[in-house]
């Protein structure tokens, strides 16, 4: 499942990207190891190594009729192996303080873990146990399923949430891959999903092939290749992941009201799907006009509605769900019920002038400066920067990206940034999702059936 | 499910100060500053015109730098009418002065955003901070916007009519939680003297009523030299950096008066309060607030482990009889690092279907279980490596050292940063076993339900 903490996520990574060194590309060391794609980087930090990888065994990858498959495959992994219950590799991670997690997004599984240096080696072992050999009990499987059941109704009180999980709903046509499932048919797929089904899934798609680990922080790179070709020798299978096709998005407009009971704040989306992805041409100008319509305190929508108008505590506009297929371009806020409309008039008014009359050449100037400045100061955190590789390698990008990143941006002219935006936004045309206590109690959600087809 | 499992596993961790990274420099001599002393990889100056402190932390692993001022207030200077001013005055601080506007351009949000720096202001129970990373050749032109507002800031009406919205749609969106809905009701039961009662963001009327004067005299009282701490972490010479604060801070006198200091003290609890919060939502939540110490407190360590051993991660006592018996999503235990004695709080959120009863039950024997016998070594040894990598964890970059040194800042002493590591090393199963008697008392204690009404019940209410 694709969440809003992750899409915000996508936004700043575009600009962390790391300095203070000749080259990211030159100075990582990268290798095909048993199949697995493995990056791995040395940086400035002591003791610490961060960990991140992926593998195409997302949310896409489940079935039609059984749409928490993967999720559940995913979170099975950590609930004990052939060899060791959950608790004793639990003892094992939390004894040194290392973290090993494993979650699924709409196109991967996500490995994050963390650890100190001379725990590396420990980490890789009990992530490649994990991986191979889960036990897949049938006992922990159905609590699992209680935790899950109970994790998607405690979303559904959050109107952050259900806003962004309506407006997927909205914007995207049945069999797309950021079109969300709905509350109700993720309980009820999962309510019939049995134990048989995840070993199936986990056999056909959890294998070297598509995986990819990027190691990152005080880490000896070439030892830790070693490690992992160790860990993981022998295994077979995996696939790559799927290839994405732009499907026709909803071309009207459309406005939708989600009643949630007893809210003080309502969350607002406000957007449309691109067809583009990260990697077509014209993304990156796009993505450079949106920051300087939709980012930080100086961007125009906080420096007017709210710094001039007070309408919001936060609101802001980004690119989401482009990194393995078409996306979207949606502003997300906030606004207390009784000065909802005055915000969202506001926020219009920003967005039309926006569109109709482009960026500023000061404003470019300034993005560029501030672009200049973000990479110095990116580079802060292994954490961060080993998320910034991942999320590029992921995008279908070369390593050298990282590198090459500020100059390719600081080369977009005006023309190009408002082309872009004009060619690929249309305001008119834009779904307007509210979710808090607004519209009318007991009326649906959203307009759609309640059982999802992909 | 990346969103749901991160809301049902709300581990709250408290990290002290990381080990010294690397040797601290020779002291510099400056003229106008005060040399006090060195602790870790940290030196800390006097500015002997006006008192305002300053610690200094080299770090040249990266061109960047991380400069934060910490003023001593909170909303423990709060009191009935101004409760969330502290927070208020923190937006308002964006405003600009005669010198820096948004107008002339040079803002400090203007300033910080055109050279790439990754800034923000914070506010808590004991201090306000502002801070901002940034290339180290922009580090002069932030400490000059920075310096300027702690004494020439606007404070405007219209800028407070604003921005007050803004803060009160902050306020919309905690209150939009039912877990921080809860958080707010326990601590005003749990503390009813002392102005840790109230939680920083205030309350709703306050927010909206509290007139600039109020605001215009708590930033007369409070942003003074004399009241704040200059944090400098990253890529500098610091002789170079203490010219530069002289340069910028040294203009400014300490505060015409002594700084106020808080003499409310909480009166002994004597006996059990609970609270009820009723809304739409979907799962309950039990959470349980025991009195416990100040973060500078000698029992704190021992009572950040027995915190670690109750619920973080699947060795802790809660995972194996909450959450693995599906009683519940996740729970957690921590105690609050504050300048005053705070909280050590216990949060359980339900699984679908069970009693709050039957889980408020089961935290309670938990506790009763290690009260009466202890836990075990292999225990102690878990919570400790945990402490340590977390505290190595905190190395990792020039602004989460900043982090974590404000706390330590806040709570009165910032060599806490690194004298809470110690500490928390030498902690044993017998001390563990002796704070969980002293301060997990019932009758000191504050129990809140948060009891989900059906969305269609709330919305048929309306």
């Amino acid at each position: 499942m694709r969440f809003f903490s992750a899409l915000i996520a996508c936004v700043t990574v575009l600009l962390a990207s790391p300095g203070a060194r000749a080259s990211v590309a030159s100075d990582t060391v990268r290798a095909d190891v048993g199949g697995i794609d493995v990056v791995a980087l040395r940086t400035s930090v002591q003791d610490v190594v961060n960990v991140v990888g992926s593998l195409p065994a997302g949310d896409d990858r489940s079935p039609i009729d059984d749409v928490m498959l993967a999720t559940l495959t995913g979170a099975m992994l950590d609930k004990g192996t052939r060899a060791q219950d959950k608790f004793a590799i639990a003892q094992r991670l939390g004894g040194v303080g290392a973290t090993l997690s494993f979650s699924v997004d709409t196109n991967t599984l996500e490995i994050r873990g963390r650890c100190l240096r001379k725990d590396l080696p420990m980490l890789i072992e009990l992530m490649a146990e994990q991986l191979r050999s889960p036990a897949f009990s049938e006992q922990e499987f159905e609590k699992l399923k209680v935790q899950l059941q109970g994790a998607v109704r405690q979303q559904q009180q959050d109107t952050d949430f259900r806003a962004g999980d309506a407006f997927s709903r909205a914007i995207y046509p049945v069999g797309h891959p950021n079109r969300q499932p709905t509350a109700e048919q993720m309980l009820a797929d999962m309510s019939k999903t049995t134990i048989a089904a995840v070993r199936q899934f986990h056999e056909k798609y959890y294998g070297p092939t598509g995986m990819r680990l990027v190691i990152v922080g005080d880490v000896d790179s070439v030892a830790a290749q070693a490690e992992v070709r160790k860990a993981f020798s022998g295994w077979t299978g995996g696939s790559l992941p799927p290839i994405a096709t732009s499907v026709d998005a909803a071309a009207e407009a459309r406005t939708e009201a989600v009643f949630m009971a007893d809210k003080t704040s309502v969350s607002v989306v406000l957007g449309q799907a691109t067809r583009l992805r990260f990697s077509d041409p014209d993304s990156l100008a796009l993505r450079l006009g949106t920051r300087i319509f939709g980012s930080g305190f100086a961007g125009r929508l906080m420096a007017n509605v709210r710094d001039k108008e007070g309408l919001t505590y936060g609101i802001g506009a980004f690119l989401s769900g482009d990194s393995f297929t078409d996306g979207d371009w949606r502003i997300q806020a906030a606004f207390a019920p009784t000065l909802l409309d005055k915000g969202l008039a506001s926020t219009r008014r920003q967005l039309d002038a926006w569109h109709a009359e482009g960026i500023t050449d000061a404003e470019l100037a300034r993005a560029r400066s501030e672009l200049a400045g973000t990479y110095q100061v990116g580079l802060a955190t292994s954490a961060g920067m080993a998320g910034t590789i991942l999320a590029m390698l992921n995008r279908g990008m070369p390593l050298e990206f990282v590198d090459e990143y500020p100059a390719r941006v600081k080369a977009i002219t005006r023309d190009e940034v408002n082309g872009a935006i004009r060619k690929h936004l249309d305001p008119a045309t834009m779904t307007l999702v509210k979710a808090g206590t607004v519209g009318t109690a007991g009326a649906p959600a959203a307009t759609q059936p309640p059982v999802e087809t992909r | 499910m990346k969103r749901a499992i991160a809301a049902i596993s709300m581990a709250v961790s408290l990290t002290a100060g990381p080990v010294p990274t690397q040797a601290a420099d020779t002291p510099a001599a400056v003229p106008g500053f005060k040399y006090v002393r060195t602790v870790g990889s940290i030196s800390e100056y006097t500015l002997e015109a006006n008192g305002l402190t300053v610690l200094l932390m080299p770090d040249r692993s990266a061109p960047v730098v991380t400069f934060m001022v910490t003023y001593m207030v909170g909303s423990r200077n709060e009191v009935t009418g101004t409760t969330g001013a502290t927070h208020l005055l923190e937006h308002l601080m964006f405003k600009g002065s005669d010198a820096f506007n948004d107008d002339k351009g040079n803002s400090v949000k203007q300033y910080l955003e055109t050279v790439g720096g990754n800034y923000n202001a914070t506010t808590w129970l004991d201090r306000t901070n502002y801070y901002a990373v940034v290339g180290k050749e922009f580090l002069e032109g932030y400490v000059a916007i920075e310096a300027d507002r702690m004494r020439n800031l606007w404070l405007r009406e219209e800028d407070r009519q604003r921005e007050m919205t803004v803060v009160r749609n902050e306020f919309e969106q905690g209150e939009n939680d039912p877990h921080q809905a809860l958080d707010v009701q326990i601590n005003a039961a749990a503390i009813t003297a002392h102005p840790y009662h109230h939680s920083t963001i205030g309350w709703r009327s306050d927010i909206e009523n509290v007139p600039i004067e109020k605001l215009r005299a708590f930033y007369d009282t409070f942003y003074w030299p004399n009241n704040a701490t200059v944090s400098v972490i990253g890529d500098f010479e610091p002789a170079a950096v203490l010219n530069l604060i002289k340069k910028y801070y040294g203009p400014f006198p300490q505060s015409p008066q002594p700084i106020q200091t808080i003499y409310t003290a909480e009166p002994e609890q004597q006996g059990e309060r609970r609270v009820t919060l009723r809304r739409a939502g979907e799962l309950g939540i039990v959470g349980i607030a025991y009195k416990s110490v100040a973060g500078s407190d000698a029992d704190f360590p021992a009572l950040n482990m027995l915190g670690t051993i109750l619920g973080s991660g699947k060795t802790s006592r809660f995972y194996k009889a909450l959450t693995d018996t599906n009683l519940t999503l996740g729970a957690t235990a921590s105690a609050g690092f504050f300048h005053d004695p705070h909280l050590f709080q216990v949060y359980a959120f339900l699984a679908p279907g069970v009693e709050h009863s039957q889980v408020e039950k089961v935290v309670l024997e938990e506790i009763e279980r290690i009260k009466k016998d202890g836990v075990s070594d292999a225990e102690v040894a878990t919570a400790l490596g945990k402490y340590k990598a977390a505290t190595a964890y905190g190395r990792d970059g020039t602004f989460s050292i900043a982090g974590n040194l404000n706390e330590s800042i806040a709570a009165g002493d910032w060599t806490l940063y690194y004298t809470v590591d110690d500490a928390t090393a030498k902690v044993t199963a017998a001390d563990i076993k002796r704070v969980a008697n002293k301060y997990l008392d019932t009758k000191k204690s504050a129990t809140g339900w948060f009891i989900p009404v059906p969305p269609e019940a709330a919305g048929a209410a309306k």
